[in-house]
């Protein structure tokens, strides 16, 4: 048998495994295993004590005959994920199969690589440093502004400071989604229909000899949102702020969905998911990969509505999409793309900064091609049109 | 059959075997999670595509051990009430008003209210109180919400809950639970850790092809391996939704339906709705369909 293969014994082999399976399984299959266990926690699977117990145990089950049942076991206990198979794989040849190490790395390296390798990824300054030459910062004294001023400032003339204090007040923007009804019912006294039940309790109660009417209504419930940000070269004014207002949104309701788009689709939700929101911030600047590159709004929404829409991410939700619509990619595909995430969501709320409530959204071809799609068009380039977003959002429907 | 009469197989081919013969072909792999689950009492998690026979399974399992399946099917917004247990509301109050009618109202009639005799029980607690007798499928968990899932955790860890006014109730024995998933949303690590794990991808042609003539035996092999490349040739195109195993069953049974005994461009066009749901699949197909049905 392959793993029995003579091995000095580890100390670090659980004792729990040992008693466990000590009748049926020799202890240096014991320990064999364990140390597997150890290996592909070290590649970065999160094996915890009791996985390898129960891995111990159902090979103890089986009492295996060739090496393929072990991997078998393996899979169906150690694994929970599909993207770690192709780790437990490779760790799997390494460590029954001797292949040398390398060997099969090939794509386990490039999953790896887009978290590595930071260092070549042009993740853009917290403030956007080398604007300050094209546009000079306001005068200063502005910054000690009032609150009235810096809210009907454009994003895009805001000084680095301004732009940090802005952010602080979108985070003390009040949020909150459309919501829809749910089939049950909740008591409300200017409800649509009667409660018989609480009426038929309150009729037996002795004391009440004449009940009032009681009503009830349909419960509300918030529906999800989904936010697609168009970070690209010509939105770098904004897609901080957006960022920012996206972490809000995520802490303030409780189904958000959050992703990045340029040239390619990135899902930052779980990134989001952190107090701090300069760290929040920081892991999702990492993570997207094309910041200030070119737009394509059409493939972007394409690998959206495949990947992420057909499951039913956005089924009943209202999907805000922030982007000035300056598209490189066909406006065919943008065509087709938006008009299937029509049908897959609830609403669209196409946010876009250039557009300004008096003369409407800048005639690009991308807005006059979703323009029957969406429902609504909101501005989103100043604090106050941000606020104004904030406030129309739950009567969107 | 009773649940008594199965023991569990001594080693993974006897268990495919076994569900051979109940019309379910699982590969090694999936035959390896699902003896481990028997033997280790754990619940199975099946994650996969549509349609490649995650639900078959635990239903190919009630039948294989001979007990009763007992399916909770999720869907948004499920609660207790309709997962484990809620009571008779009605027939309690119909009680209180004979009892107070008659006069009986006294602590013990009172503390009748809340017995056996006005629970009613869902598929969990079910699935509880039949313990060995069971397979419970919990189908389809990933359209559950989180708190929904948190809740399971309790149940698949001890196989026990508590209903306040009753006690706690556990599980004799412990039942088979297959809970699926279709990875619309990612589920908590937490119950992952539960449950063992199993990816059910598409079978190679060779095993579709024996599913396929083990469900439909009436059709001719010839048949259905033309049917099987063609599908297999519709899973690699760029298709919204690639058809599963349970689409070529389907497209299969259409063509007998029609009376068709070959795989023909014509009669492909003709039943292709038995394989692609998706309008816009079908008209890509339909103007590539000699790519399909090569030959044809």
């Amino acid at each position: 048998m392959i793993w029995t293969s003579s091995h000095p014994t580890s100390p670090e082999s659980s004792p729990a495994a040992d008693v466990m399976t000590s009748q049926a399984v020799d202890q240096n299959i014991v320990d064999r295993l364990v140390e597997f266990g150890a290996a592909l926690r070290e590649a970065g699977l999160p094996v915890g004590t009791d996985d390898v117990l129960t891995f111990c145990a159902s090979v103890a089950e089986l009492s295996p005959s060739d090496s393929e049942d072990v991997y078998w076991c393996g899979r169906a206990t150690l694994v929970n994920r599909r993207d770690h198979i192709p780790i437990y794989d490779e760790v799997f040849r390494r460590f029954f199969l001797h292949v040398p190490e390398g060997a099969e790395r090939k794509h386990t390296k490039e999953r790896k690589a887009p978290q590595g390798s930071t260092g070549t990824i042009n993740v853009p300054d917290a403030e956007p440093g080398d604007r300050e030459s094209e546009e000079p910062p306001m005068v200063l004294g502005l910054q000690a502004s009032s609150l009235e001023i810096q809210r009907k400032k454009r994003f895009s003339v805001c000084s680095d400071a301004e732009l940090a204090s802005v952010r602080r007040m979108i985070a003390s923007i009040r949020l909150e989604p459309p919501r829809r009804q749910t089939r049950r019912y909740t008591p409300d006294a200017s409800g649509a229909q009667l409660d018989i039940r609480r009426l038929a309790r309150s009729a037996m109660s002795l004391k009440e000899s004449s009940p009032k009417l009681l009503r009830m209504d349909r419960k509300q419930k918030a529906r999800p949102l989904v936010l697609l940000l168009d970070i690209s070269g010509s939105m770098a004014d904004h897609s901080r702020n957006l960022l920012q207002f996206a972490y809000s949104m995520r802490r303030a309701a409780q189904k958000v969905e959050v992703f990045c788009f340029g040239t390619s689709l990135t899902r930052i939700t779980p990134l989001l998911d952190r107090r701090n929101p300069d760290a929040a911030m920081r892991l999702a600047s990492e993570r997207v990969l094309d910041w200030d590159g070119g737009t394509r709004i059409g493939d972007s929404i394409d690998t959206f509505v495949k990947d992420w829409g057909r499951r039913g991410l956005s089924r009943g939700a209202t999907v805000i999409i922030c982007s000035d619509g300056l598209d490189r990619g066909s406006p065919a595909t943008l065509a087709e793309a938006i008009e299937k995430l029509e049908r897959l969501s609830h609403r669209i709320v196409w946010m876009n900064p250039l557009y300004d409530s008096s003369v409407g959204a800048p005639p690009t071809l991308a807005m006059s091609v979703v323009g029957p799609h969406i429902d609504e068009i909101a501005s989103g380039k100043d604090l106050e049109s941000l606020e104004a977003f904030a406030a129309m959002l739950p009567n969107i429907g | 059959m009773n649940a008594s009469s199965f023991e569990t197989p001594a080693s993974v081919e006897d268990l495919q075997e076994q569900l051979r013969g109940v019309g379910y072909i699982a590969d090694r792999g999936l035959g390896t999670a699902s003896l481990i689950a028997l033997r280790l009492s754990r619940p199975l998690l099946l994650e996969g595509e549509v349609g490649v026979g995650k639900t078959e399974l635990a239903k190919c399992l009630a039948q294989l051990t001979g007990r009763q399946l007992i399916r909770l099917q999720c869907y948004e917004g499920i609660d207790t009430h309709q997962a484990l247990y809620e009571w008779d509301y009605a027939r309690q109050m119909l009680h209180v008003r004979a009892l107070s009618e008659h006069e009986l109202a006294d602590a013990q009639t009172v503390g009748g209210l809340y017995s056996e005799e006005f629970l009613l029980e869902r598929p969990l607690l079910q699935a509880l109180r039949a313990g060995s007798n069971a397979v419970l499928l919990i189908d389809e968990i990933d359209r559950a919400d989180d708190e929904f899932e948190a809740f399971l955790l309790e149940l698949l860890s001890d196989f026990q809950i508590t209903i306040p006014e009753v006690g706690t109730v556990q599980a004799e024995d412990r039942p088979i639970v297959i809970l699926t998933s279709n990875r619309t949303r990612e589920l908590h690590d937490a119950l992952k850790r539960r449950c063992l794990y199993h990816w059910i991808g598409y079978p190679t042609a060779s095993e579709e092809t024996n599913i396929v003539s083990l469900r439909a035996p009436e059709v001719t092999e010839v048949l259905v391996k033309k049917v099987v490349a063609s599908v297999h040739r519709l899973r690699d195109m760029d298709l919204a939704k690639p058809p599963g195993v349970a689409e070529t069953l389907d497209w299969v049974e259409s063509l007998g339906a029609i009376g068709a005994d070959d795989l023909t461009n014509e009669t492909a066009i003709d039943t292709l709705g038995a394989v692609i749901k998706d309008r816009d699949d079908l008209d890509l197909v339909a103007s590539d369909i000699t790519r399909v049905v090569p030959g044809g």
